[in-house]
């Protein structure tokens, strides 16, 4: 008897425990994988030189046994934990490893996971040196970087990039797009019809497969998600803002703390998709434009043209935005330890929203569940706060 | 009462015990300007803009400098608890918690607070910063904004590239951005001063900078000598006329000094000590500016801190090409060839530069042993440490010890564990000499 495909959330559920399934099944049919790090990675190229690109996860649940070797204690511990599985050979799949500069943990990595340290070391590495600041030159450096990226993919799998390619590819991504925002826009409702932890599941299981498989499959669960009879209980609507949250632990401890996360902004969400990539004539461009002025990571400087609150505003009103639109009651910020960029933005944010009649919650963290246990009361004291 | 012991280092150099009087004349000045009226800039270093800013008429005051001025009195502790309270993580760099800790305590008081070291440093009226080295570069003065409602700027300067980059590939459009960049600090300031840059000025102060930088590394070039002429405790002083005040006909005297001393030293060969037993390299890691003295500890075996491999420089000459008169292009040449010094070297060798770097200076200036030291709260300077040594390892075969602690925060500083490590490295040290010292590896 054939085994059923599974769909929808049930899929996603496949996808979320087994994160490197589809990609060693794609492998093993013969397509070129590739591994890339932060929001930063412009997957449309990728793509459309036929290869299929999936984000480098870690393991909130895995202990740090084997990286420790090769890189400090004092480094995101989000990227020793990618570090960790890739020495542990839970890499190899991978034929290519991509890592735009992001900040400097990702930089450090970089040199290390390509030095040969891995069991199997990535056929084709490549750093895509990203501006820091958003002037319009800053684009520009960054389309010449992106030019440079799509010449050594097009050598690398002997596969040339086409305007046609790499417009079809981008539509597929804003097609990613769309359906991650119809998504979200489910939960604006009161009572949500769909959790945080399910989100960072689905969010999980679109970032490893192919893109044109993840339409489809975000396809099936709106529909799945909308036809639901039975609508999650509402609770305190929370907005968690932060760095790296690839694993459902935190978000189910605030949701079975009383609350449900309706929206969010990390690095596997808004922040990696919001905003779409405009097909025009000179497609290069438009990606550079993207990835540099609308990805709204603290590694990306805005330059500050009036007073520290109308700085303030431009560089975090779209998150109060969202506060607004999905009618959240508080803010969670959940800061991975030794990331310094959202260190240094994370008082100010904090302040930004406690002005504005947010309550906040600072949290910093380890990544992983081991610490995790331990803030469940801080969330409990905070969510009685909001009641 | 109980006695202070000394936790600055002493320095073996005449011209760099005269450092001292260098720093606080930087900050005397710029409190100088501010009372004169004049604008004064929060700068940081690595940003390229000395010759700019000082053409331009703005005082810089680099925080990262007073931060390791704090860290060296000793009055840090306070200015680092008041930023953490505001909410600032304890593992944020030593240097940025240090300065914005001082600017709240500062609002505070509604005066200087009286502790502050050269008399504290002036209120900015504007902060400059940009993206070279770290991320806090371009972070800090956001943060700091916070506190100072005033003009912000900040610009790319790039970075190292990473080992397997084509650097000839990148060079042309890196040096035209780089080039980009300063222009538009440049805008910046004519537009926030209502002036206009003084081009003849700015070439001619670059010019004095370029042999400022050049004296610097001829200077460095004679502690190769054995004995080594001057320690790494000197040269942790010796870069703040190169790192903080570039532009100044000072910094440029200095180092004509310093040459000069280090000539004569190594005509008349008095070393560092009467007995140099054993050579050894800082390979990695900003100093721990609260105890300099640790440096000399290890003198106490007979062993000397003979160079440096870390991002401070100095850094070596390089040609300027006929033709090319454009100040900012001489500038962004100048960065550009800081970034990818070790690069054709590395090519050939390890591959990674920066090692590259440190495995060229093994050989170079004659190395028993290394030392890095691990900052916790400067990931720039501190990640890849384990790496590279792990890489140094593959290509020589040399002892080297990681000290761990901070730039700035003595709390995550044990001097009785430190100085164990010390005792521990410097036995190993004298065992590896006495069997032959360091050995190239297979790999070589």
């Amino acid at each position: 008897m054939p085994v059923k495909k599974r769909v929808g959330l049930d899929r996603v559920q496949e996808l979320y425990e087994n994160r490197d399934m589809r990609a060693k099944e794609l492998k093993a049919e013969g397509r070129t994988v590739m591994g890339y790090m932060c929001c930063l990675a412009p997957l449309e190229i990728m793509s459309a030189a036929g290869i299929v690109p999936i984000r480098i996860l870690g393991n909130v649940k895995e202990p740090v046994t084997r990286a420790d070797a090769h890189i400090e204690t004092i480094a995101c511990p989000y990227v020793r934990s990618c570090l960790d599985i890739a020495l542990k050979g839970k890499y190899d799949f991978i034929d290519g490893l991509v890592v735009p500069h992001t900040c400097d943990n990702t930089y450090a990595l970089y040199a290390i996971w390509s030095s040969g340290i891995v069991p199997i070391t990535p056929k084709y590495h490549h750093y895509i040196d990203g501006p820091h600041m958003t002037f319009p030159t800053s684009v520009e450096y960054f389309d010449v970087e992106l030019g440079r990226f799509k010449e050594s993919l097009e050598e690398f799998t002997g596969n040339k990039i086409t305007n046609q390619k790499l417009t079809n590819s981008i539509r597929l991504y804003n097609r990613n797009r769309a359906l991650l925002r119809e998504l979200y826009g489910l939960r604006k409702q009161g009572p949500p019809l769909l959790t945080g932890t399910e989100m960072t599941k689905i969010l999980v299981a679109c970032r490893v497969i192919p893109v044109e498989e993840s339409n489809e499959l975000l396809g099936e669960v709106i529909a799945e998600i909308k036809n639901r009879r039975a609508i999650p209980t509402p609770k305190t609507r929370l907005l968690v803002y932060g760095g790296e949250i690839d694993d459902t632990a935190l978000i189910e401890l605030i949701e079975e703390s009383g609350a449900n996360v309706v929206v969010d902004d990390h690095c596997l969400g808004v922040r990696s998709f919001w905003h779409d990539v405009q097909v025009d004539k000179n497609l290069i461009h438009s990606l550079g434009a993207r990835y540099i002025l609308n990805v709204a990571c603290p590694r990306t400087y805005k330059q500050r043209e009036r007073g520290y609150k109308e700085a303030m505003d431009n560089r975090f009103g779209y998150l109060m935005e969202f506060a607004k639109e999905y009618k959240v009651k508080g803010v969670i910020l959940y800061i991975i330890r030794y990331c310094d960029t959202f260190e240094l933005d994370a008082p100010g944010v904090r302040e930004y929203f406690q002005k504005a009649g947010y309550p906040v919650l600072h949290i910093e963290d380890d990544y992983s569940v081991t610490t995790i246990g331990q803030l469940k009361t801080r969330v409990q004291a905070f969510l009685e706060m909001i009641d | 009462m109980v006695e202070k012991s000394k936790t600055t280092a002493v320095h073996s150099s005449e011209t760099v015990r005269k450092i001292r009087f260098f720093s606080r004349n930087i900050h005397d000045k710029a409190n100088k300007a501010k009372a004169e009226g004049r604008p004064v800039a929060y700068c940081m270093g690595g940003c390229a803009y000395h010759e700019i800013l000082e053409a331009m008429g703005v005082t810089s005051v680099y925080t990262e400098h007073y931060g390791g001025v704090c860290a060296a009195y000793r009055v840090s502790e306070p200015y680092l608890i008041r930023a953490e309270s505001e909410g600032y993580a304890n593992n944020l760099c030593g240097y940025c918690r240090n300065t914005i800790g001082f600017d709240i305590v500062r609002q505070e008081l509604g005066h200087m607070p009286e502790d502050a070291p050269d008399g504290g440093i002036p209120a900015p009226d504007m902060l400059l910063s940009c993206s070279a080295g770290c991320d806090h570069r371009y972070k800090w003065y956001q943060a700091t904004g916070r506190y100072w409602d005033i003009p912000t700027f900040s610009f790319d300067v790039m970075q190292i590239p990473p080992f397997d980059t084509d650097i000839k590939a990148i060079k042309p459009y890196v040096m035209k951005y780089q080039v980009e960049q300063f222009q538009r600090l440049i805008d910046f300031l004519e537009k926030l001063l209502g002036k206009k840059m003084d081009w003849d000025r700015l070439a001619y102060l670059v010019k004095r900078g370029n042999e400022s930088l050049w004296t610097w590394y001829s200077a460095y070039l004679l502690r190769k000598h054995h004995p080594s002429p001057m320690p790494s405790e000197d040269h942790f002083s010796a870069i703040v006329p190169a790192v903080f005040d570039l532009a100044s006909r000072e910094t440029l005297a200095f180092y004509r000094e310093l040459y000069g001393e280090l000539q004569f030293k190594v005509d008349h060969n008095k070393g560092v000590l009467d007995q140099e037993k054993y050579r050894l390299l800082w390979a990695g890691g900003l100093p721990p500016w609260h105890t300099m003295a640790i440096i000399n500890y290890f003198e106490t075996f007979g062993a000397v801190f003979v160079m440096e491999a870390s991002d401070y420089g100095p850094w070596p000459f390089f040609d300027v090409p006929k033709g090319m008169t454009n100040p900012l292009e001489i500038l962004a040449l100048r960065t550009w060839c800081q970034r990818v010094e070790y690069w054709e070297d590395a090519k050939k060798g390890c591959g990674h530069s920066r090692v590259q770097r440190i495995l060229n200076r093994i050989e170079e200036y004659d190395i028993d042993g290394c030392m890095m030291h691990l900052t916790r709260s400067c990931r720039y300077q501190s990640l890849g440490q384990i790496h590279f040594n792990n890489l140094i390892q593959k290509y020589v075969n040399i002892p080297l010890m990681f000290m761990e602690s901070d730039i700035v925060d003595v709390r995550d500083y044990n001097e009785a564990d430190t100085k164990r490590r010390v005792d521990a490295f410097m036995e190993t040290v004298d065992s590896f000499k006495r069997k032959g010292g360091r050995q190239a590896t297979a790999r070589r």
